[in-house]
């Protein structure tokens, strides 16, 4: 400040555009203002932050969504301590969490690995199979529903391998169903994340395999799964969230039955709150639901050492 | 589709809640509809029947200086958005519900008016409808809904053509319903399509059983609070014969993955694929729109059997009575709002009603049902539902919303032989009675 010259001067003016681009650029390079953060910040308080810190409150409350919440102390906590239906979800999400990962998991890697060539035959294909992500949950949903209804569906052509078509009506079927249409949505999406990545791997450390005489399994294994890893691990996270609250699915299939046979944590959260009008419990459940996705998530972030943020390009 | 709103994050959940409790706490300030320059606002479940209700708004407004403003929520989540409006600036004057425990949380929260002046002052209020209609929407002796659009009690359907294939005849007595079961299983049909998948269809066998065992003093001791009124002999009796009819095969083995809603169990009926369905008297119109050729020839209907020795009178009726119109406590306009509700008994209403397939439980809707879409089964319906000593409103919309989830997963339970008698018995008695 001390060098700039008063404004009247025309001399000065001139040269002040000159100027300043320079400085700014030079700290803007080495260390970006607080400034930045401060939009994404303020979305991330309003929007998660602030909901939780309400919804931690509302558990604590007894409230139906006329009067005002009242304060209940630990009431829902204790309650859902006790309440079987509550570990059963949580078992049960845990269960469409694990069968969902273990189902998409192989799947998308190696359809993703496969639609990462560049021959036109596989970008028709790959563009065919992508359409389930096009879709929303709701409508693939209902298009499930009737596809395997026992009395007019697939079932009633084939009781050779489905029996009496019971599919939704009892425990195994329903999970089955459930995880089965969730895959049947979220493969192709893991797929295209995989084929990214695929792509992304160096085409010169298959040539070098190919020189050292490895064949295309050994290729796979040594080469693409490795370099894969963190893209990987990102994938499963997601299918982690994703199946911890699957909601759209159960809503429309199963609506938590047989009995309480599909009863997930998240659809139990919508019973308890805007079936049984019953706030309380259902933040509990909410809040029960992110402190265990959050716990689950760190779990996997540690294992897998993604935090280490190691470049999967090294040693080239 | 509505549904895709009710995002699958469970974070999004909790905004969903905050977002209920800053609606219920931001008291002023927000521009309200509720009051406002003269005009008051009625909201209903948003279908086709909406046409008669905008009908009858023009009608009020030709007329009256208070204007009536009519906004509609869409099906499936009506009785949700609802309640999470009902206390705020937001809410309707006037709202359409099904009378009992769906108003009664409203009730108890001191919300809503009382409508006994409204009848001191227009006896007609009361008297033009038919009294087991009016009386669903009386809470502790006070009047809080006056019936508006068609009753909706169950009926026993059936498809003519399977029945006389088998050489089967309409039961009258719950022998012959087993009877007819046997022999339409062995004939390879599912005797009865039932949509379990819904839950609330198999929640009509209970009413309609327990009624004709027990009678509808039972299920009235019970919702009074009265618990051991589940643990009778009465009870136990119904649900033996239930048990009885699932073991027979009378509803096939894949009825939980079988859905109403989505047009499975009719089109069972409708394929000759099953013998009967127990449904609300919309099966007509439903049949109607989906195969109205079998509409037309095919199907039967007729009213549950009765039960030999049972305590209940074989004319009592469950289902829905029909639906009514409640009044918030809070508003502006009472005087134009009863001169509104007089309306719903009017003979334009009645006529409109009738034209669309519903059937309306006012004193002159046996004057017009020459008019009716189906004559006939109008006719037929009426005087069901004028004649029934007792029309038990269905059990999940008597009992408070609460209760809704843990009655339905009971009754889908006990079908699917998960839980014993013993087991609903002690489901029932957990249930939250006020």
């Amino acid at each position: 400040m001390t060098l700039t010259k008063s404004p009247a001067d025309p001399a000065s003016a001139a040269l002040a555009p000159r100027r300043r681009p320079t400085r700014r650029t030079g700290a803007a390079v080495t260390r970006p203002g607080f400034a930045w953060a401060v939009p994404a910040t303020l979305f991330f308080v309003l929007f998660a932050v602030v909901p939780l810190v309400l919804v931690a409150v509302l558990s604590f409350t007894s409230w139906d969504g006329l009067s005002s919440p009242e304060f209940a102390g630990f009431d829902n906590w204790t309650a859902l301590v006790h309440d079987p239906v509550m570990i059963q979800s949580l078992w049960l999400s845990l269960l469409i969490t694990v069968l969902g990962v273990a189902v998409q998991t192989p799947l998308s890697l190696l359809l993703g690995v496969w639609a990462a060539g560049r021959q036109r035959n596989r970008a028709v294909l790959s563009a065919v199979y992508f359409v389930p992500l096009l879709l929303s949950a709701t409508a693939v949903s209902v298009l499930w529903r009737a596809l395997l209804d026992p009395n007019f569906g697939v079932p009633s052509q084939a009781r050779w391998l489905f029996g009496d078509g019971n599919l939704l009506g009892m425990r195994s079927g329903a999970i089955g169903v459930l995880v089965f249409v969730g895959a049947w949505q979220y493969t192709p999406f893991h797929t295209l994340i995989y084929q990214g990545a695929a792509r992304a791997i160096p085409q010169v450390l298959y040539q070098a395999a190919q020189i050292d005489g490895a064949g295309t399994v050994r290729q796979f294994f040594h080469i693409t799964l490795p370099q894969l890893r963190n893209t990987m691990i990102t994938s499963m996270i997601l299918m982690v969230v994703g199946g911890l609250t699957t909601f759209d699915t159960v809503l429309i299939l199963t609506q938590g039955g047989p009995g309480t046979d599909t009863t997930i944590s998240a659809y139990y959260m919508y019973q308890k709150a805007f079936k049984s009008f019953d706030f309380g419990a259902g933040s509990a459940i909410a809040l029960v639901l992110v402190v265990v996705a959050t716990i689950i998530s760190l779990i996997v972030v540690r294992v897998s050492r993604y935090d280490d943020m190691r470049s999967t390009a090294e040693g080239l | 589709m509505k549904k895709h709103q009710w995002h699958s994050r469970a974070v999004a959940g909790g905004v969903t809640l905050v977002l209920g409790l800053s609606l219920a706490a931001c008291g002023g300030g927000s521009s309200g509809s509720g009051g406002g320059s003269g005009s008051f606002h009625v909201l209903v479940y948003g279908d086709a029947t909406n046409k008669v209700e905008k009908q009858i708004v023009a009608t009020f407004n030709k007329t009256s200086k208070v204007k009536a403003v009519l906004d509609t929520i869409p099906g499936a989540d009506y009785q949700q958005k609802l309640q999470t409006i009902i206390n705020t600036k937001q809410a309707p004057d006037v709202f359409f519900n099904w009378g009992g425990g769906s108003i009664q949380p409203f009730v108890k929260a001191g919300l809503l008016l009382p409508l006994d002046d409204f009848i001191a002052k227009d006896p007609a209020l009361k008297s033009d409808y038919l009294p087991s209609v009016f009386n669903t929407a009386v809470i502790d002796g006070k009047s809080y809904g006056i019936p508006m659009r068609g009753t909706q009690p169950v009926l026993l359907f059936s498809n003519k053509k399977v029945l006389a294939d088998a050489g089967v005849t309409a039961p009258k007595t719950w022998d012959e319903l087993l009877a007819a079961v046997k022999t339409l299983k062995a004939k390879g049909v599912t005797p009865i399509a039932l949509g379990g998948g819904d839950q609330w269809p198999t929640l009509m066998w209970y009413e309609y059983v327990y009624d004709r065992v027990a009678g509808p003093g039972l299920f009235q001791k019970a919702m009074s609070g009265d618990k051991s009124a589940w643990d009778s002999a009465d009870s136990r009796k119904a649900l033996s014969m239930l048990k009885e009819l699932v073991d027979a095969g009378a509803f096939g083995s894949a009825y939980d993955s079988v859905k109403f809603t989505d047009g499975g169990s009719p089109a069972l009926l409708a394929a000759g694929k099953a013998g009967f369905e127990l449904m609300g008297s919309w099966e007509y119109s439903t049949q109607q729109d989906a195969s109205p050729d079998f509409a037309k020839t095919d199907l039967g209907y007729g009213s549950f059997p009765t039960v030999t020795g049972g305590k209940g009178d074989p004319n009592d009726l469950v289902g829905n009575t029909n639906n009514f119109y409640s009044v918030l406590k809070k508003t502006k306009y009472p005087d134009a709002i009863a001169q509104f509700l007089k309306l719903q008994s009017s003979d334009e209403f009645v006529k409109a009603q009738l034209a669309i397939g519903n059937l309306p439980t006012t004193n002159n809707t046996a004057n017009f049902l020459s008019t009716s879409a189906s004559p006939a089964y109008s006719k037929y319906q009426f005087d069901l539902v004028k004649q029934a000593p007792s029309f038990q409103l269905s059990w999940d919309q008597a009992y408070p919303p609460a209760a809704i989830t843990p009655i339905h997963q009971a009754v889908q339970e006990f079908f699917d032989g998960k839980l014993d008698a013993d087991g609903f018995i002690k489901a029932m008695q957990a249930l939250p009675s006020s």
